[in-house]
């Protein structure tokens, strides 16, 4: 059979130009280079606009979900001498935070950063699903781990209080925009492509 | 044999964690009591912990890399009005930034609003090399970045010669960094993608 031949239905074709012309609204106050660099982009972005990839959605209570895939971006003031206590034992993890971690099935990657004078921390990480279900994984598998880390936070209840998860969801930012290369594929998916791979290699490696 | 050797190593080591933990005790004598609590209930995990090979790696002139993957975060004032029109973007866009796949090695990226629409943070977990990295964006997505970019105070422009230093002089080094599979990169994550589509027809027709 020919490839289907797709077009845009004549109301979304529509819709783009609408946006096309809000995003040149919304830069006619743009430094120079910028709109220059929106006229180079605008065909790209027209398609991009008419015919989006899946939108970011929610991660649940808070936060962006893209497919699989969710976002949380935690700011918290320190209290003071924890970004010392902080860092001192992140230090002599020598950075390894594999351990407590990996029990984490459904964690990605996670960061932890000072700012302002360390004043200020964040921690991002890129997880699987709903936000509700991975701060319980948080809390069921590695609440000692969570305390120590976060008791250099302003204000932080302790994992097992009632009011842990309230104080998440209000220093928590959701992001505005968020990408992911493989949005449809979780860390359990990514285990299981990872044995295929390896059983493929020793295939091949036998019949050659 | 590496016998003798290793037990020395062992025991050189085991000395290095109590050191370790004893200096973590010290640490944690003022901290709030649940801290204090969570250190001792830790220990059992701790000691295996510390003893593990470190794990931290430089990502080149700045940020943090676990194997094969490294993290780069940015904190930069917005240019004037520069918040409301990145903001408009991106929901054009409707929050997605599909220009990200012609990087090639960008796993994932968060654009987030701070303290009032004064600051943007700008978060990614790429492949490599920070320089090669930048270089990615500079080649690839030059006016995408440009668009972004534009909206933040001081930017020179991906065109030039002190965009890197702008870029480092933003970023902020994480001082811990996980990665839960540090050998995939983006393609080697697609190549398995490809494989599992291929075993899976495969096991659909001989079904």
């Amino acid at each position: 059979m020919p490839p289907e031949v797709r077009k845009n239905p004549p109301d979304k074709d529509q819709n783009a130009e609408k946006k096309i012309q809000q995003v040149r609204e919304l830069f006619a106050d743009a430094p120079d280079l910028g709109k220059k660099a929106l006229e180079n982009v605008l065909k790209e972005l027209t398609s991009q606009v008419s015919a989006p990839p899946p939108p970011i959605e929610s991660a649940g209570r808070v936060g962006a979900r893209l497919g699989k895939r969710s976002e949380l971006t935690i700011i918290v003031p320190l209290v003071p001498g924890g970004a010392k206590r902080l860092r001192t034992f992140l230090q002599l993890l020598g950075g390894n935070l594999s351990p407590g971690a990996t029990k984490v099935g459904t964690l990605h990657d996670m960061r932890f950063v000072f700012f302002d004078n360390d004043t200020r921390m964040l921690f991002a990480t890129s997880f699987d699903g709903d936000w509700d279900v991975y701060i319980d994984d948080f809390i069921a598998l590695i609440p000692d781990y969570l305390d120590l880390m976060d008791s250099a936070w302003e204000g932080w209840p302790g994992i097992r209080s009632p009011g842990a998860k309230d104080y998440l969801v209000k220093h928590q930012i959701t992001a505005e925009g968020w990408f992911v290369a493989d949005p449809d594929l979780t860390l359990a998916e990514i285990e299981r492509l990872k044995r295929l791979g390896k059983a493929a290699d020793e295939f091949l490696d036998k019949v050659a | 044999m590496q016998t003798e050797a290793g037990k020395t190593t062992a025991t050189e080591q085991n000395s290095l964690v109590e050191e370790k933990i004893q200096k973590l005790r010290e640490l944690y004598a003022d901290a709030p009591e649940l801290g204090r609590v969570a250190l001792e209930k830790g220990l059992p995990d701790l000691r295996r912990e510390l003893g593990a090979a470190t794990g931290a790696q430089t990502a080149g002139r700045i940020g943090a890399r676990q194997g094969k993957v490294s993290e780069l975060t940015g904190i930069i004032p917005f240019a004037k009005g520069g918040a409301k029109r990145l903001r408009g973007l991106l929901q054009a866009l409707e929050g997605n930034f599909r220009g990200g796949d012609a990087v090639g090695t960008l796993h994932d990226m968060r654009f987030v609003f701070l303290d009032y629409d004064t600051k943007l943070l700008f978060a990614t977990a790429y492949d490599g090399e920070w320089d090669a990295y930048i270089d990615d964006f500079v080649t690839k997505i030059p006016n995408s970045m440009d668009l972004i970019f534009c909206n933040l105070e001081g930017w020179p422009g991906i065109h030039s010669s002190t965009v890197k230093d702008f870029i480092a002089n933003h970023q902020v080094a994480a001082e811990a960094w996980y990665v839960a599979s540090p050998n995939l990169t983006v393609a080697e994550t697609r190549r398995l993608e490809r494989l599992g589509k291929a075993a899976d027809e495969f096991l659909d027709k001989v079904a």
